[in-house]
């Protein structure tokens, strides 16, 4: 299903994230500072498609997934999201959140503990004022096609186990019939084998509800798995973004091709020397490197990158690379970031 | 198709779960074998949590004594009118301080000739009343103004939760003594006073939980349903909260019971000829050269009750004491 | 550190504020006119109005308490009537009392309490140790009021050990002697139980807890002796029982306010208990004023001594 969104027709666009900015404020002793979490960031999702996000921890992915759902509002830029737009400050109402549901990473955390399986997937629908009755059906529909026994609905999360309580969990995203799912680090917590279960649950659930998902996590080949296009994140930058196949093909940033390298290979004959990065520390997103983030642990480091922040341009069509190796081809223009925006 | 979690696959592939197949005359089906397996997974019903924390509580000892002998206090104090021989109020002046066993007084008399058995009993509906009533005031009041503001965190939050600062940076019972002094004696100027004494620390104990409540994944899932601040409260702090409250407010009602007898002891609490222990124990201070014994039992049923209240609570404590997540 | 003291001093101020905001407070809106008691009992209205405006008791509230300040931070905490003298001098020779009598607690509190718990931690799961983990729950039960009362009938009355008068208490006049050792231990030994009570199983837990320590593992397969891991496990356990501690401290000071009752002890508890019989407010509202500012000043040396032993603390708040 990852080529069939690329086919001829291309479906609308879902979510649009524009120059999206977020800084925390924290404390340095007495000093104030700010963290920047997520810095000018830009996204397309179309309807249907999953656009994957990926980067180290404190990259800003989360930030970037609360972002979406409002469940941190952005200081800056807007969120399109189906027709809607949310400038920055403006909260969802009860009425956008039906469209918009997430699904979270600790699945020990994730639900109430003093809530039956039942109780959980029916708060949501409850809170949006459907009546009992649907609310019941709906909560069996979701739990059967989540594959879990009617019968789990009078448990208590701590009487499952960890892939039991994540498919509650998308139960409980999936019951107001969403259109976007955001999906943070959704199978991190699971043991490989219970992980490839869920994403192909994942799957089947798209294809059959027509969602669109946001897949944030920091491991690369689930990424792909699931992903139609994937967004390089870095200290709150987005420095790469293009179809999944081809970011795992030919990736042109120096972190996106770290980070592919990073990747455990079977083959011996596969694996490369040691990794190419100078630094293996990430900078503290309290005090970030000038210019491009990177630069600090760029093996291609250059004066220029201490200087200009590198802006995120199409060198190949669909594909977006924002670093100083890749300029911006003689045919592009520069007023036309998202990529096949016509 | 339904997705089968992975456990529930493995053994349909085995010969043993194969041979545990409901009809074996007919080839069990994949799906049969799932739903065999599924029964023999859950034929025990789960245990719902307060009939859990009720059987462990069951079996530790010490809880048990102290939960019969608090029941046993309990009952003689309201039954006291029943059960109690003599006057409360009334002594015979020539029978003062006569020692336990004498005659028909069980327990000997006080200082002025009343049976002291009598007044025990009396004396512990006051006395109970003085450090439950307070521990549940405070208990109601210090669940809201914590929950609130480990919920809120915003200005409101921040100034209730100084201001519980301010009024925690005095000794318990020297707090309590100011707000009585102020007030006068009684009864229920000493439950106004513990209770604003117990507000603070109950507070504390609600904020902090509710502050590791919010930053759960589950307050974020039920914020992303829409619901507002009240039902958030309502439906997902509070029952998470609400357990490590009630365990601390049990261990609080024998401090609290301390706390008045101390009220009483300085003549703040009660007020005489009604019998309550803490005021007993004071009004005999005199005698304990003459009548030790007699001085010392109220002191002795002031300090039986607050070890029971104690050691139940230890025991409550324990028993909710279960890995939930 | 020295910033550490001036950051931890400065978080104290709003704190002692406020204490003086509700002692100002429990004084003045709750019922009871001060000025009752500076006159009989069938005092006119006329001669109470003059009083109260002699007193600025009419004044606007926030005036009343800008006022008290004033006079409270230049050591006038005002004039008792029953006592005749004022309410400052009184409370400087009753502190100095009470304070002797809580180091005296605090001393036989900690270090009992400490030393109890190290060794109940020791024993771990034998029969010394339960018999320490009983007393403390039963020392926690024990009103220290009732413990001064039986101690009394046991060392004075039985044994004899202790002279029956006792030191002079303040409704014998103004005490001319220190109180007599006997007196101290007495009255310092009951002050202590309940400090005793929370300190032993709180030093127990943490010596256990620490024993279970990675580190210790570390230092056993390095071949140290048992004498010499305890004085690790002691030095990183010593921060959580420092802090438990401190709040005990301020318990022992509200708790020397019965117990100094009982044992006719010249401190602020008894001048308090004269005074409310008395309804002789002003003493209570300075004696309150005083303690809990103690209490205030208390916890703050502990805070700083705790971050001067604990280098973890040291770091995060520097």
């Amino acid at each position: 299903m990852t080529a069939a969104a690329t086919s001829t027709e291309t479906p609308p666009v879902l979510l649009q994230l524009n120059d999206v900015s977020k800084q925390f404020a924290a404390r340095v002793g007495l000093r104030k500072a700010a963290v920047s979490a997520v810095d000018g960031v830009s996204l397309t999702l179309r309807r249907g498609d999953t656009l994957g996000v990926v980067g180290e921890s404190g990259c800003g992915k989360s930030t970037l997934a609360r972002l979406v759902v409002g469940l941190v509002q952005c200081d800056s830029g807007d969120v399109v999201f189906d027709g809607r737009t949310y400038r920055a400050g403006r909260r969802r109402t009860r009425r956008d959140l039906r469209d918009m549901q997430m699904v979270f990473q600790d699945p020990h955390s994730a639900l109430n503990p003093r809530a039956t399986i039942g109780e959980a997937i029916a708060f949501p629908l409850r809170t949006q004022g459907v009546s009992r009755a649907e609310t019941e059906a709906r909560v069996d529909e979701v739990l059967a096609r989540v594959g879990l026994h009617g019968n789990y609905r009078s448990h208590y999360p701590h009487q499952l186990s960890g892939g039991q309580r994540q498919r509650v969990n998308i139960a409980r995203a999936l019951a107001l019939k969403p259109k976007l799912v955001v999906l943070d680090e959704s199978v991190s917590a699971l043991d490989k084998s219970v992980q490839a279960q869920i994403l192909d649950l994942l799957l089947e659930l798209q294809v059959e509800y027509g969602l669109s998902y946001l897949f944030i996590s920091h491991d690369l080949n689930v990424v792909e798995y699931m992903s139609d296009r994937v967004a390089v994140m870095y200290l709150g930058h987005v420095v790469e973004e293009c179809s999944a196949e081809e970011l795992y093909r030919a990736p042109l940033h120096p972190y996106s091709q770290v980070l592919l390298e990073s990747i455990p290979k079977l083959d011996p004959r596969e694996r490369g020397g040691p990794s190419a990065l100078t630094d293996g520390e990430m900078p503290s997103p309290l005090d970030p490197p000038s210019g491009c983030r990177f630069r600090t642990r760029c093996p291609f480091a250059m004066d220029v990158c201490a200087t200009t922040r590198p802006p995120l341009v199409e060198t190949r069509p669909g594909h977006l690379v924002a670093c100083h190796l890749h300029p911006v081809p003689e045919s592009a223009t520069a007023g036309d970031p998202i990529p096949g925006e016509q | 198709m339904t997705v089968w979690p992975l456990t529930k696959l493995a053994p349909a592939a085995t010969p043993a779960a194969a041979g545990a197949a409901p009809a074996p005359a007919a080839p069990p089906t994949a799906e049969s074998l799932r739903e065999a397996w599924w029964a023999a997974d859950h034929a025990i019903e789960p245990r719902p949590y307060w009939r859990e924390v009720r059987r462990r509580f069951f079996t530790n000892r010490a809880g048990v004594v102290a939960l019969a002998g608090l029941g046993l206090i309990v009952v003689t104090s309201v039954l006291a009118p029943l059960l109690a021989p003599y006057d409360p109020l009334v002594g015979v002046a020539t029978d003062r301080l006569m020692p336990p066993f004498s005659g028909s007084h069980v327990l000997g008399t006080d200082e002025q000739g009343r049976d002291l058995l009598t007044r025990l009993l009396y004396g512990g509906q006051l006395s109970l009343l003085a450090g439950f009533v307070p521990t549940v005031i405070a208990t109601v009041i210090g669940t809201a103004i914590g929950t609130w503001s480990g919920y809120k965190r915003g200005a409101s939050g921040t100034v209730l939760m100084r201001g519980m600062d301010m009024l925690y940076a005095f000794p318990a019972i020297l707090l309590a003594i100011a707000i009585g002094a102020s007030l006068g004696g009684g009864l229920l100027n000493s439950i106004l006073a513990v209770s604003v004494v117990f507000i603070p620390p109950i507070a504390r104990v609600a904020e902090s939980a509710t502050r590791q409540v919010v930053v759960q994944e589950y307050m974020e899932a039920a914020r992303l349903s829409g619901a507002g601040s009240l039902r958030l409260l309502r439906t997902q702090v509070l029952p998470n909260v609400l357990n490590q409250i009630l365990v601390y407010a049990s261990g609080l009602v024998g401090v609290a019971m301390l706390i008045a007898a101390g009220l009483s002891f300085l003549g703040l609490g009660s007020q005489p000829p009604t019998p309550e222990w803490g005021y007993m124990l004071n009004s005999m201070r005199d005698t304990l050269y003459s009548a030790p014994v007699n001085t010392m039992l109220p002191g002795l049923m002031i300090f039986l009750t607050s070890v029971a209240f104690n050691t139940a609570s230890d025991a409550l404590r324990e028993s909710m004491d279960m890995r939930l997540t | 550190m020295f910033s550490l003291i001036v950051r931890r001093t400065a978080m104290a101020v709003p704190i002692l504020l406020g204490v003086t905001v509700i002692v100002f407070l429990l004084m003045t809106v709750l019922p009871g006119d001060p000025a009752q008691a500076f006159l009989s009992e069938d005092a006119s209205p006329e001669e109470i109005a003059a009083v109260r405006a002699s007193l600025g008791l009419d004044d606007p509230l926030p005036l009343q308490y800008v006022h008290w300040l004033g006079n409270t931070l230049t050591g006038d905490l005002g004039w008792s009537p029953y006592r005749r003298r004022d309410v400052s001098d009184l409370l400087a020779q009753a502190w100095l009392n009470t304070a002797l009598l809580a180091a005296a607690s605090a001393v036989f509190g900690l270090v009992g309490g400490v030393a109890l718990g190290t060794y109940a931690a020791l024993r771990r799961g034998r029969l010394a140790d339960r018999v320490v983990s009983f007393f403390s729950l039963t020392g926690l039960s024990v009103p220290s009021f009732f413990l001064a009362i039986v101690m009394l009938i046991v060392f004075s009355a039985t044994l004899g050990w202790l002279p029956s008068a006792g030191p002079r208490g303040w409704d014998d006049g103004p005490p001319s002697s220190f109180p007599a050792p006997p007196w101290v231990m007495a009255d310092g030994l009951a002050g202590a139980l309940a400090t005793l009570a929370i300190t032993g199983p709180g030093a127990r837990g943490e010596i256990v807890e620490t024993y279970g320590a990675d580190f210790v593992q570390t230092l056993r397969a390095k071949g140290l002796s048992g004498g010499r891991v305890l004085v690790h496990v002691g030095k990183s356990a010593i921060s959580p029982v420092l802090t438990t501690s401190g709040l005990q401290i301020g318990n022992l000071l509200g708790g020397a306010v019965l117990i100094e009752t009982i044992f006719r002890w010249p401190g602020i508890g008894s001048l308090v208990y004269s005074a409310i019989s008395a309804r002789d407010l002003l003493v209570v509202q300075g004696a309150t004023l005083v303690i809990a500012l103690s209490f205030v000043v208390i916890n703050l040396l502990v805070d700083v001594g705790q971050a001067t032993i604990d280098p973890r603390l040291r770091r995060a708040v520097a």
